[in-house]
């Protein structure tokens, strides 16, 4: 018997270093590249379909047309007038465990179960991970010599191990004690589980906080909660207001595919109302858009209220008034500045952009649709009134940037410009 | 009775009536009020002896919603009539003391002036305003933490026509006028804390010398005798301030000490809420309860933090004032040292390694012809000590920040703690060693005291005076504009909760 354990342990081996370089390094630059030449090399009959990720995708149903229905998965087999949730999946395990005393064909479960997972709404529940590491035999698995401990014992089971927790990780669920527990009780200490573990347990926390500017996980459904989310995000000063000046109307209560009255949602915060209304009414202002932001899968769209830069002979200086503060003087009268010692101001070249005076997130991105926007804003800065507005509208909306979502937005394809006497009637129209 | 004022928030009739025939409110209204500092003799003649006698109650109306201290913002405004006889007087003031028992207000408001130029500006003028003038309406008094028996309320101008001769000083001169009041306002606060302060020690003595726990008397344990000494000290302190300022006041020509007022100010004020604080720590719980006149004067005393100019503001002034003082003495040597004059820098060269080799420092306040008594000889050197690296922190500051030194607040704040420390320790010393000279009582615990204050205060400023240096370790100011940034830009206590991740 010496000789076949010997030739399934090398068979294992191979198989099992394609798949613990694939899992080890999957998501480093060059992982894309590695684990396929390595598999091509090693692996015999692949246990799953994917390259990139060791959890295999639900496979496409046209690609392979006739397949064999994976084992076990007549445990998910939905019953008459059964909820896929997490009751459900939990029983589904339990039964794993039932029917199956000796646990044969565990790792095929598993793999079933994770690409389960999604459809029944628990691939964010720790617990269920729990739950699906529990499957494993315990203590079965661990390296038991040095030899063992040397090369990858129990491969195929390791690599399921690993890629449990890479689902985990490809969902942000942080594992706990009980994970390490049951690793630790599966695989060893020495394991590459228990590896993987340790990196998440490291790098999981520091990931999931670093973005400055979080965005909820679940984004709100309605156009115009979603509006006011995105804004908020854009507009760094929190006294910025919120204004919603038209809430969407559409023919069928269903569809918002096409509304006849587009959602308008705009931010402003005091200090754009002020320097607004500071604004000299001689030079226009542009609404310009759309641009593009995304919120997590989702990509809206905002304009933009802004006008050009002052050119240098325009801007008034700041003066400070002599006689401003009650209390004490406001500067010394003294002939010099700061000396060089105490400067600590880096020499950075700032480029000085216009003004921003206002953002909106609209259902549509034609004019006039706009121009409702900017009549709805005049009745918060009646300087805007007297100053003439520019449409400046990239040519195509709807799917604008979404098949090449990465690239800078297009130029305005056309420049709508009105005369401002007939924008100056509209706002008369407007207001009266 | 104090508790019924508070309860009440409001003097009794009958009280001000015997207020007035003892002749109180002549005591420091006129000025207050500046009628006497810029009124003409036509209006002193008219309005003093009314104010003097209690006849008519005044108010000094200048705050508004929008300004606090920024002139610049006021919105009250005045035009003149058609026949330039009066001004039409438009506007609101808040905050108003008396606001609802006054007769006679000193009102601010912008006017229009034409400049010397030609071009017209708005500047601000103060008005002597009679309530019979018209128009002048007042809210209802404002509910207070403390101070409630003052009458505090928002007091509104509707067209109220003000003769051309009631204007007070000059015709957009009113800028200066309310400087001039509110800095002469200030100097009687470190009297007035200080007679409160006696009070409060005899209160508290009193209970602890009765109080038995653990059958000892409170009198007897070490943190209840520190508080006393505490109060105590604090209390001397304030008050020789307090007299001598008077007594510069006092000098004829009319000194300008509106520096010295504001420190008096802000220290009196800080000890006076340090002090009731720890009295009320004294009384243990029934310090808390409204039976006792503690916590009243708790809420009272946390007003003078705030009023007169708050106490940030009163630093940023002191210290800006002598920085300007300052920087006129040292701008040629200061010129010199940038301008790289080699005799200028070896010279400052020079006397840094001197100093930092440990120099003593003698101004000559002791030995045979000094000012200061022998007893007190310790103190004056540390005085004159700090005042001379003082010197040295000073022109270091000037010639590192220049005129840029108006932004750095937090530097300005040490300036002006040392200043006020500095100014306390010439007050009690010049006191303590007059006591000794002319013999008067207890003078030896004068000396006690004087001499604790002295060594608190150096240390003090030796600190701050290291916090002073550039790239001091002590110095945290970049962590705190730091820390309090990142707050302030999310408008929120930013730190996770400890248990938030718990495995």
């Amino acid at each position: 018997m010496s000789w076949v354990q010997a030739i399934l342990l090398a068979r294992g081996l191979s198989r099992g270093w394609g798949g613990i370089c694939g899992a080890a390094l999957t998501g480093a630059p060059f992982s894309q590249v590695l684990p396929q030449a390595l598999r091509g090399l090693h692996c015999s009959t692949a246990t799953h379909n994917s390259e990139m990720s060791l959890v295999p995708h639900p496979p496409e149903p046209p690609k392979k047309p006739i397949k064999a229905p994976a084992p076990h998965e007549e445990l998910f087999r939905q019953e008459p007038g059964g909820e896929r949730d997490k009751a459900s999946f939990v029983r589904a395990v339990q039964n794993f465990g039932q029917y199956n005393v000796r646990k044969r064909g565990h790792v095929d479960f598993i793999y079933l179960a994770l690409r389960k997972m999604r459809e029944y709404g628990v691939e964010r529940d720790l617990t269920v991970y729990n739950l699906l590491l529990d499957i494993f035999p315990k203590e079965v698995f661990r390296p038991r010599s040095v030899i063992q401990r040397i090369f990858l014992h129990y491969p195929r089971q390791q690599e399921c191990g690993i890629a449990v927790l890479e689902q985990m990780e490809n969902h942000g669920v942080m594992p706990n004690k009980e994970t390490e527990f049951l690793l630790i009780q599966i695989f060893g200490r020495k394991s590459y589980p228990m590896l993987k573990y340790l990196r998440m347990r490291l790098w999981l926390t520091r990931f999931k906080n670093i973005n400055p500017f979080p965005v909820p996980r679940d984004l709100p459904q309605d156009p115009v909660d979603l509006a006011k989310l995105g804004l908020r995000h854009i507009e760094p000063d929190l006294s910025a207001r919120i204004t919603v000046y038209q809430m969407p109307l559409s023919d069928d209560l269903t569809g918002t595919e096409d509304p006849i009255q587009p959602h308008i949602v705009g931010i402003q915060s005091p200090d754009q109302q002020a320097a607004l209304a500071h604004h000299n009414p001689a030079r226009p202002v542009f609404v310009e858009g759309p641009f593009s932001l995304w919120l997590r899968s989702k990509c809206v769209y905002y304009h933009i209220l802004r006008a050009d830069l002052l050119p240098p002979e325009e801007r008034k200086v700041e003066k400070i008034p002599e006689e401003w503060n009650l209390y004490y003087p406001m500067q010394l009268d003294l002939d010099y500045g700061r000396s060089g010692w105490d400067d600590y101001e880096f020499d950075i070249d700032e480029v000085e952009e216009g003004p921003i005076f206002a953002m909106c997130m609209a259902g549509a991105h034609d004019q006039a649709t706009l121009a409702k926007w900017i009549q709805g804003l005049q009745e918060t800065n009646p300087a805007l009134a007297q100053i003439p507005v520019i449409f400046r509208l990239a040519g195509s909306t709807g799917e604008l940037l979404t098949s090449s979502g990465l690239e800078e937005p297009p130029r305005p394809l056309c420049e709508v410009q009105e005369e401002d006497d007939d924008h100056r009637k509209q706002q008369q129209q407007g207001r009266s | 009775d104090s508790q019924k004022i508070d309860r009440e928030g409001k003097i009794p009739d009958d009280i001000l009536e015997k207020l007035k025939s003892l002749g109180l409110f002549g005591m420091q209204v006129p000025e207050e009020y500046g009628i006497i500092l810029v009124g003409t003799e036509e209006q002193k003649a008219k309005y003093l002896p009314r104010l003097a006698s209690g006849e008519h109650m005044a108010a000094f109306c200048l705050t508004e919603p929008a300004s606090g201290s920024d002139a610049a913002s006021i919105q009250t405004r005045a035009t003149l009539s058609e026949d330039k006889k009066h001004y039409i007087l438009n506007g609101s003031k808040v905050w108003i003391t008396n606001g609802g028992l006054a007769n006679i207000f000193t009102v601010f408001a912008k006017t229009e002036v034409v400049d010397s130029d030609g071009s017209v500006k708005d500047k601000m003028t103060a008005f002597i305003v009679e309530r019979d003038f018209g128009g002048v309406t007042n809210g209802k008094p404002e509910d207070k933490l403390g101070i409630r028996g003052s009458n505090t309320c928002e007091v509104h101008f509707e067209n109220t026509k003000v003769p051309v001769e009631n204007v007070l000083g000059e015709v957009g001169g009113g800028f200066k006028v309310a400087m001039n009041i509110l800095n002469s306002g200030r100097f009687s606060m470190g009297s007035a804390v200080a007679g409160m302060l006696k009070k409060l020690i005899e209160l508290t003595a009193d209970y602890a010398c009765t109080r038995k726990q653990f059958n000892k008397r409170l009198s007897e344990f070490g943190l209840i005798q520190e508080k006393f000494a505490l109060m105590a000290q604090k209390a001397y302190v304030m008050e020789s301030m307090a007299y001598l300022t008077a007594g510069m006041l006092d000098q004829p020509e009319l000194p300008d000490c509106s520096v010295e007022a504001a420190m008096v100010k802000v220290f009196s004020s800080e000890s006076a809420w340090q002090c009731v604080s720890e009295a009320l720590q004294i009384l243990g719980g029934s310090g808390y309860m409204k039976d006792y006149p503690y916590e009243r004067m708790l809420r009272d005393a946390r007003i003078l933090l705030i009023f007169e100019g708050t106490n940030e503001i009163l630093r940023m002034f002191i210290a800006l004032t002598g920085l300007q003082h300052a920087g006129r003495i040292l701008t040629e040597r200061i010129h010199e040292l940038k301008r790289g004059n080699v005799t200028t820098i070896m010279e400052t060269v020079g006397r840094r390694i001197r100093d930092s080799l440990g120099r003593t420092v003698d101004l000559g306040l002791t030995g045979n012809l000094g000012v200061v008594h022998p007893s007190l000889g310790e103190s004056a050197n540390k005085l004159e000590e700090n005042v001379y690296y003082f010197g040295r922190t000073v022109e270091n500051l000037l010639l590192r920040f220049g005129k840029t030194i108006v932004e750095e607040q937090l530097v300005l704040k040490r300036v002006a703690n040392v200043l006020i420390n500095l100014y306390g320790m010439v007050a009690v010393l010049s006191r303590a060693s007059r006591s000794i000279r002319i013999g008067l009582r207890n003078h030896d615990h004068e000396i006690l005291l004087a001499n604790m204050f002295c060594t608190e205060a150096y240390v003090q400023n030796l600190f701050s005076l290291s916090q002073l240096d550039k790239d001091a370790p002590e110095n945290l100011d970049e962590q705190i504009k730091k820390v309090s940034r990142e707050i302030l830009e999310q408008r929120t206590y930013i730190c996770a909760h400890p248990l938030e991740r718990t495995s």
